[in-house]
């Protein structure tokens, strides 16, 4: 705990919407008797500029460093805050916003001293998480030394030309500038593209003699380490089969996917019936002169109907191409009648004059191909007609397979079979995250033309230019709430690595196993999905620590009374929906006292159990809907943990329904109060859990045991899924099975847990009868799971009048 | 210190406040549709107008942008103002005649209805552009913009589609005051992973 933390409180009247709610004097008064809290006062808008100016001069004049608003929604309010009050030295997390406007003051009828009450409850709880804040220094981000542009994609062009008229190295591989091989090989990655062979070589051309580019000899990715502004890349060479590492402080990934021709399905043969990569070649190589081209966009019969725009484009482009050159040579281009033609007013009569025809075809009916001739059904008269050609060009097949795919997997880019380098899951507001989790462009990302492609990567080239130019300015610094690993508690197991969908966590370099994890603050979006699950409690979210929340919900359970309840709600799902419910005047029960977080899936199960420890009668947890969880995985992982305490709970003979998983949509406040007037039904009808000794100790136990029992905190952590896992690698467990046997670890950890809590609070050698007596378990249970513990070094014993006594290890 | 008065009662503000602010820390209401304290103040709604007299000459104001100056009488309740603002509402109830919300405050001056041609009779969005601004100012992003000019202005994501810029979090949702963008907001948030899905 942080001695030196000065909390203030400033309560907002807010005109007409709090003061003649709530009694504002009153809850003065019991917060200024509050231990954490060591100035209050009421104003008439905290949020203006009057008021904020009032704030800023109270905080120099009272020393404070760490401030709190009872006002309204701090999901609005908080950055203006933060940026009025930058000047003081108030970081993130220093400065809170307690909604008692729409959390407390419209959403129930009941008076305003027992609203004044609440809030009280609320703010207080905010000062006890504020007091044991332990606030990061705000440190920089550097970043220097060469960009390296990976994956020989098209869009090193731009990605690199860009880098280089901003004036900043770049590690480029060979191929890419030393021929135009590649770009003479440009159909095979975008066919038709024609109006951009000369403007790539020219760029290519002024790379190949710039002094910011450096040409890395023709080889394999085999390895990545380090964190953004300091990676090493490890690369076997192909000719001498050496490894060779270069540094470099960013990575820009130019990855396209690869056109492949459609196989015996669509009648290919690779002479007549070809694909729309040798119809290029031909047209390159030996021209045509005259016959007639059939170009048929397969694509929906292929299964692929969303390239048909980028095959018809293509498709359309090299048709141009033909004809400009010869028009002797006719072409049409076939195209099933659920596409639209993806062409401008302009090219559409370019088209016309050139006398290309589009050709639609029923799509009921499947096109067949026989010799020299292609049958479609007619749309309008739905008569079978044949269409004679004398190059059947078909449809590419877009994949991703080879030594592209390696590449991408080592960069940790997301592939899953049949998918493309797709974006990852996070949806968060951009000062969330410091930067975006690779710089990826060209159609590997996703089918896109030549153009996009280039435009990607100039974009890449542009983010990163900035970013370093922020970088050598002093202005890039690490987001605040990120998670750091501490290496003197990580056994380097991993598990947070698997868990991790940032792709933030990585290993630090060297041999041999348990190598301690490290995380790249650039990278973290804040999730923490990470750090709740370390069994060590080695990684830890910076300035959202799991000690702040526990502080906090310890804080609010201690203070609820009768069947008062807890509702923890995510930052995406829950607490919008609650602060609409509260904005739009809605009304529910005011036994709910509302907490946010930034994502439920970063509460550590010790949060859960404290709360039940200190008195909380019921806790209920409001994330987003399954499918929409802002941090990936969150609320699954959520829901693993709230499944450990219900189990615990029973195993106590406590009633499993005090903690609940909710799901709740922002747009729907009406489906929000639902969910929680069903919970505080229940706890209403199950009460208070009773405060005997009896019923401590087991609260004791099971908080204990899912704090610190690393057996146990293991085996949570391997259940964490992603919902399409059925099992992880070398171990296909059923899950049912996996279940039991965790319920099983957990039955005993519980009883050793209580057990040993019991040597502990004794400190004197103790005879099985008298543990078991006291704990009301069966004496052979108990006797079990001593012997074990002996066994393990965890008990001593002696014996006295030849029974054994016990005593707990020191 | 800058003195001047409202409603003849002597005020003092730093300068760089504005009428508004001044107004709200002395316990004075003015109403307010298109003004928040989280984003800049656009003074597009104008129903926050005051009047601003010396001798016998006098103007109205937007008092949510208007700076603060000393010497001046700012009035808030005048027959001149409220006249102002009747014409507004009426014109408020032309634009967003579903709105529950600008009903209420319109009754408060006497406007039951609107003498104004009604175009879409289930309208609840006045344009304001509060979503706007949260979007670009609090959240970082531009999701939503105001498309289009002119009486076919809209709120939206480009092109009307889901867009993927939105990371949903519902500040425009909150901070509507006619409650409008609730039944926007599906057709700018888009699920990811349903994206992801569709593109496998």
């Amino acid at each position: 705990m942080e001695s030196n933390a000065r909390v203030g409180v400033f309560i907002c009247k807010c005109g007409d919407k709090i003061e003649p709610f709530i009694d504002l004097n009153l809850l003065q008064d019991k917060l200024l008797k509050d231990q954490n809290i060591n100035y209050c006062e009421i104003m008439p808008y905290s949020c203006l500029k009057p008021g904020i100016e009032n704030i800023y001069s109270k905080v120099i004049n009272q020393k404070l460093n760490r401030v709190i608003i009872a006002g309204c929604e701090s999901r609005l309010m908080l950055k203006k805050l933060e940026k009025e009050l930058e000047p003081l030295d108030l970081k993130k997390g220093q400065i809170d916003i307690v909604n008692i406007r729409g959390h407390v003051a419209s959403v129930s009828d009941i008076s305003s001293a027992m609203k004044a009450d609440k809030s009280a409850k609320l703010i207080k709880a905010s000062a006890a998480e504020m007091v044991s804040l332990a606030p990061t220094i705000q440190s920089l981000a550097r970043i220097e030394g060469p960009v390296m542009i990976l994956g020989s994609g098209f869009a090193s062009y731009t990605a690199a030309h860009e880098l280089i008229n901003n004036g900043f190295d770049c590690l480029l591989p060979s191929e890419i500038i030393e021929s135009d091989f590649i770009i003479n090989n440009l159909h095979l990655k975008y066919p038709g593209e024609y109006v951009y062979y000369d403007k790539l070589k020219l760029i290519r051309k002024e790379l190949s003699t710039s002094k910011h580019v450096s040409a890395i000899p023709p080889g394999e990715l085999i390895r990545l380490s380090g964190v953004t502004g300091d990676y090493k890349l490890t690369f076997s060479e192909n000719d001498s089969g050496k490894e060779k590492s270069y540094k470099a402080g960013a990575i820009i990934a130019c990855i396209d996917s690869d056109l492949k021709a459609t196989d015996a399905e669509f009648w290919y043969d690779g002479q007549k019936v070809i694909c729309q990569t040798e119809i290029e070649e031909i047209i390159q190589n030996k021209g045509i002169q005259e016959g007639k081209v059939v170009f048929w966009v397969n694509d929906y019969e292929a299964g692929y109907p969303e390239f048909s725009n980028l095959s018809s484009k293509s498709a359309w482009s090299m048709a141009k191409h033909i004809r400009e050159l010869h028009n002797r040579v006719e072409v049409i281009i076939l195209y099933n009648e659920q596409m639209q033609i993806p062409l401008s007013a302009e090219e559409r009569s370019i088209g016309r004059k050139l006398g290309i025809l589009w050709l639609p075809y029923d799509k009921e009916v499947r096109p067949s191909i026989q010799e020299g001739y292609i049958t479609v059904c007619n749309i309008k008269d739905h008569v079978e007609y044949d269409i004679s050609w004398d190059y059947m060009v078909l449809s590419p097949e877009r994949k991703l397979y080879g030594n592209t795919l390696k590449t991408a997997q080592i960069l940790g880019l997301v592939h899953k079979d049949g998918h493309f380098l797709a974006g990852r899951h996070v949806r968060v507001r951009p000062e969330m995250v410091g930067r975006e989790e690779m710089y990826l462009a060209g159609s590997g990302k996703y089918p896109c033309n030549l153009n996009d492609a280039l435009a990607q990567g100039y974009k890449a080239g542009k983010k990163t230019s900035e970013m370093l130019q922020k970088s050598k300015a002093c202005e890039l610094y690490l987001p605040r709430i990120v998670c750091a690993v501490d290496p003197q508690k990580c056994v380097g197991c991993g598990m947070c690595q698997e868990l991790c969908d940032c792709g933030g966590i990585g290993a630090i370099e060297g041999t041999g196993g348990g190598l301690p994890r490290i995380v790249d603050p650039m990278i973290c979006t804040g999730g923490g999905t990470c750090a709740a699950s370390c069994p060590y409690h080695a990684l830890i979210l910076q300035n959202n620590t799991t000690d702040q929340r526990e502080a906090r919900i310890a804080a609010l359970s201690r203070e609820l009374s009768g069947s008062e309840v807890i509702g923890i709600a995510c930052a995406w799902g829950g607490l919008p929906a609650a602060d609409n419910a509260g904005a739009k005047g809605l009304k529910y029960d005011p036994r709910l006292h509302i907490l946010g977080v930034p994502c439920v899936g970063q509460l550590d199960p010790c949060i859960f159990a404290r709360a039940f420890l200190e008195g909380a009668p019921g806790l209920i947890l409001i994330g987003c809907n399954p499918d929409e969880c802002h941090h990936s995985y969150g609320i699954d992982h959520a829901g693993s943990r709230v499944t450990i305490i219900k189990k615990l709970l029973t195993m106590c003979g406590f009633d499993r329904r005090r903690i609940a998983l909710a799901h709740a949509d922002l747009n729907k406040p009406e489906e929000f109060i639902r969910t929680i007037e069903s919970f505080t039904k229940t706890i209403e009808a199950l009460g208070p859990i009773e405060r005997n000794s009896i019923n401590i100790s087991k609260l004791e136990s099971i908080y204990g045991l899912v704090k610190d029992n690393t057996r146990i905190r293991h085996l949570l952590c391997a259940n964490l899924r992603r919902p399409w896992e059925h099992s992880y690698k070398g171990e296909p467990r059923h899950a049912l099975e996996y279940d039991r046997d965790f319920s099983d670890a957990l039955t005993e950890e519980l009883l050793n847990t209580r057990v040993l809590r019991l040597l502990r609070l004794y400190n004197r050698p103790t005879m099985l009868q008298e543990l078991s007596s006291n704990l009301m378990v069966d004496k052979k249970k108990v006797g079990e799971r001593i012997w074990d513990m002996v066994n393990e070094g965890r008990v001593q014993y002696t014996h006295k009048d030849s029974e054994p006594m016990f005593i707990a290890h020191a | 210190m800058i003195k001047f008065k409202i409603n003849d009662k002597e005020v003092q503000a730093r300068s760089g406040w504005t009428v508004l602010e001044t107004a709200r820390q002395y316990g004075i209401e003015i109403p307010t549709l298109c003004f928040h304290e989280s984003v800049a103040s656009s003074g597009a709604c104008r129903l926050c107008m005051v009047e601003l007299r010396e001798e016998n000459w006098s103007k109205l104001v937007a008092s949510c942008i208007y700076p603060v100056s000393e010497g001046i009488n700012v009035y808030t309740e005048t027959e001149r103002v409220q006249n102002v603002r009747r014409w507004i509402f009426e014109m408020l109830l032309s634009e967003c005649p579903s709105s529950k919300e600008v009903k209420e405050m319109a009754k408060k001056y006497g406007v039951f209805k609107t003498r104004f041609p009604v175009q879409n009779p289930n309208e609840s969005c006045m344009l304001c552009g509060l979503c706007t601004r949260v979007c670009e100012e609090v959240v970082g992003l531009s999701a939503i913009a105001t498309l289009d000019r002119g009486v076919h202005k809209k709120v939206g994501a480009p092109f009307l589609r889901p867009t993927e810029v939105c990371v949903a979090c519902g500040c425009c949702v909150t901070i509507c005051p006619t409650n409008a963008m609730r039944s926007r907001i599906d057709s700018v948030r888009s699920n990811t992973k349903m994206q992801l899905a569709k593109a496998a």
